[in-house]
């Protein structure tokens, strides 16, 4: 018998996150192993009156076999097609949903960041917001050996993060960022962590049910180079690209990392902060607030959903929210405040040990 | 370890059949299952230079993309047309290759002729560019357990039939077919004789085109657009299905007249045959004469992409022909019928027999 619960997600994610109208041409980049779930979004498509246009993939979007060996110059210019796609598409649906979460980490960074850079103009309107999208995962045997869970639990974890009361946790993620909105100097502080930087003019936005699902999470885009001090991914290993990356410690100054170490892997953090200049940035930190997210799962959409965790993105920032920094690169890293950590707002103690003080978060 | 065959098999298509040239945008459509394939041909695509466009679908309801799981439930409007994007898509690839591998040849079946009907529409405006090779193409089966199912073999067996047809010395079957296709140049009437058939027709002025492993791969075939008011007689397809859409029609009986279906008849799912052939005013004209001429493929598969080879075959299709080979039948339906003439069959070219039962004889011998 078919999930009932996919037929939920596909209409949460049709109808709510991008709201798909009659006429439109609905982009759907998908791994193979969504189908499931795939099939439900285009019969919803059809109900609507839509096209769907449909990219399915084994691994990567680009094609990994073509990525690993297309000369370097085709790298660098997007197809023409493709990036005509991107840029007329009405609205996108990603869902990743991978037989092998390593896979693709043998094709080098350089190379899948000149295709990043070439296709980025053509997903300008799905960057800025402009045009709805949203990314997701379909639950795999993959992702769920990731999250050390048989696939049926790690199922009822992604479920219980995505079918939820969206309006609700909306309004409460509004009152936070409206708290944060009213001060200046942000300051992380935790194991072998202290770090500050400025919020000042930049806009505050709330995911919780459009760009990503599961949202619930509060971010913005900090001053470029406000960023001063020390933080320590002690807790959770950064995961980009396929691979892990176990204890990064960044140190920054004046906005820009200066000091970056790593227990495992650190050579590929080192030519990832190398790929370019904006890549020694922070383009974004975020407050992880989604209740139904509690443990970590090796799986970046959810872990820096956790709720009372932070993570700080190096690499580009939203220009919506008045970030600067451009960069191909944008890799978040999930820091855990639940033991101990706190976030101070303008010297204010605003969360403790992962919970909100002071105020109704 | 993969089957060596499939690289070579990727080679060809990309190398010979739509030969990649650098800075192309290729189109790939193909089955889930094709995947070795799909791969293979990504990466000689890479080394070409030139961009890979793949497009993977489950349950396709008609070429190059159009889901079966949208065909299904989608508006009646939106099915007589391809999307703006998909459109301009098809105006601006270089090359397509299409890779067959369906996990069920009869998932079409689900659709209503009516809806079948209309998203062949659809296809109208892309048609031309294909029809015209204006675009490099190339259609293929990878082989997977439904095709070798309809096939009646093992998928081992399947494979080995497969890769036995398209893996030849295609310049020797060029050779050997221009022989042939040189004969029919010069000839102005073909008569076709064969079991509950005689039908006449018309290539004055038409040249036909070898298909040695270009469009399609296998390739072995030598075919025309017959002058289009020229058809008359009967032909009865009675040895074969004809398979189109996931339906399978059996017994199909047609009378032509000036060119025109004007009879038509079947002993299974003739609701089908009726309903393709008033799709479009076209459908009821001929727009192909095709002559199988593959060595390596005997036997009957229900897979017109193979059967419509079978050497000492002939093969006629209902709806658009090729502009190129001088036709100007216009249809949005292009459906090839096979008509064994092994055993019992004649074909005459300006009243000479040169081929009997399959076997070339007289000039041709």
């Amino acid at each position: 018998m078919p999930d009932a619960r996919v037929k939920e997600y596909a209409r949460l994610l049709v109808e709510d996150c991008v709201g798909v109208q009659a006429g439109w041409q609905v982009l759907i980049l998908a791994q193979a192993l969504a189908r499931p779930l795939l099939d439900e979004v285009v019969g919803e498509i059809a109900r609507r009156g839509a096209y769907p246009l449909t990219r399915v993939a084994f691994g990567g979007f680009a094609g990994d076999e073509w990525l690993k060996e297309a000369p370097e110059e085709l790298l660098r210019t997007a197809s023409p097609i493709e990036a005509a796609t991107r840029s007329q598409a009405d609205c996108m649906i990603v869902i990743r949903a991978p037989e092998n979460t390593r896979e693709g980490a043998d094709i080098p960074a350089g190379r899948r960041a000149l295709y990043q850079s070439a296709m980025r103009p053509s997903m300008r309107a799905f960057s800025s917001d402009e045009k709805p999208w949203v990314g997701c995962q379909y639950p795999t045997q993959a992702l769920a050996q990731d999250a050390g869970m048989t696939l049926a639990e790690f199922e009822e974890f992604l479920y219980g993060a995505v079918l939820v009361d969206w309006p609700a946790l909306h309004a409460r993620l509004q009152r936070i960022a409206d708290r944060l909105a009213a001060g200046s100097e942000l300051r992380i502080v935790g194991a072998d962590t202290d770090l500050r930087m400025c919020l000042d003019g930049r806009r505050i936005d709330v995911d919780a049910g459009a760009g990503n699902m599961p949202g619930g999470e509060i971010y913005t885009s900090p001053i470029e180079d406000s960023v001063e001090g020390i933080i320590s991914f002690s807790e959770y290993p950064a995961s980009l690209a396929g691979h892990e990356v176990g204890g990064v410690r960044l140190r920054f100054e004046g906005g820009r990392i200066v000091e970056a170490t790593a227990e495992t892997d650190e050579a590929f953090l080192l030519a990832t902060l190398d790929a370019d200049e904006g890549a020694r940035r922070l383009g974004e930190v975020g407050i992880g607030c989604n209740p139904g997210i509690q443990r970590h799962t090796r799986n970046t959409l959810f872990d820096e959903k956790i709720e009372g965790t932070v993570h700080v993105a190096i690499g580009f920032g939203f220009p919506q929210l008045g970030g600067a920094n451009e960069s191909a690169i944008h890799w978040d890293m999930v820091k855990d405040l639940r033991n101990g950590g706190r976030l101070e707002l303008d010297g204010e103690v605003i969360q403790a040990n992962g919970g909100w003080v002071g105020f109704d978060g | 370890m993969t089957d060596p065959r499939v690289r070579n098999y990727a080679e060809l298509l990309v190398d010979r059949c739509v030969e990649v040239q650098p800075g192309w945008q290729v189109l790939i459509t193909a089955g889930v299952l094709a995947r070795p394939l799909v791969e293979e041909v990504q990466r000689a695509i890479a080394r070409r230079g030139a961009y890979a466009l793949t497009r993977v679908v489950f349950e396709v309801a008609e070429v190059p993309t159009r889901e079966l799981v949208w065909a299904l439930e989608a508006p009646e409007e939106l099915l007589a047309e391809l999307p703006a994007i998909e459109r301009q898509t098809a105006e601006q690839i270089d090359a397509h290759i299409a890779i067959i591998a369906p996990e069920n040849t009869r998932a079409g079946s689900r659709l209503s002729p009516e809806r079948q009907a209309l998203l062949s529409r659809s296809r109208a405006p892309i048609i031309k560019r294909y029809l015209s090779h204006e675009l490099a193409w190339v259609g293929c089966d990878f082989p997977c357990p439904a095709l070798a199912q309809d096939a009646g073999m093992s998928l081992a067996a399947f494979e080995d039939f497969l890769y036995g047809a398209c893996l030849l010395d295609w310049e020797e079957e060029g050779r050997r077919m221009r022989r042939i296709a040189d004969r029919f140049d010069a000839a102005e009437e073909v008569r076709i004789v064969g079991a509950e058939t005689d039908v006449r027709l018309s290539l004055t002025g038409r040249q036909g085109r070898v298909d040695a492993g270009r469009s399609n791969m296998p390739g072995g075939e030598i075919f025309y657009s017959p002058v289009e008011d020229s058809a008359e007689g009967v032909v009865t397809f009675s040895e074969y299905p004809a398979c189109a859409g996931g339906f399978e029609v059996e017994g199909v009986c047609l009378r032509f007249e000036g060119g025109r279906v004007v009879e038509a008849s079947a002993r299974t799912n003739e609701d089908f045959l009726l309903r393709m052939l008033d799709t479009d005013a076209g459908a009821r004209g001929l727009g192909e004469l095709g002559i199988g001429c593959n060595p390596r493929i005997t036997r009957h598969l229900r897979n017109t992409l193979f059967d419509e080879k079978i050497y000492g075959t002939v093969h006629l299709a209902v709806g658009a022909s090729f502009p190129d080979l001088g036709g100007r039948n216009e249809s949005s339906v292009h459906w090839d019928m096979v008509k064994e003439l092994r055993g019992d069959g004649e074909i005459h070219l300006d009243g000479e027999l040169v081929q009997r039962d399959g076997e070339w004889v007289g000039s041709l011998a």
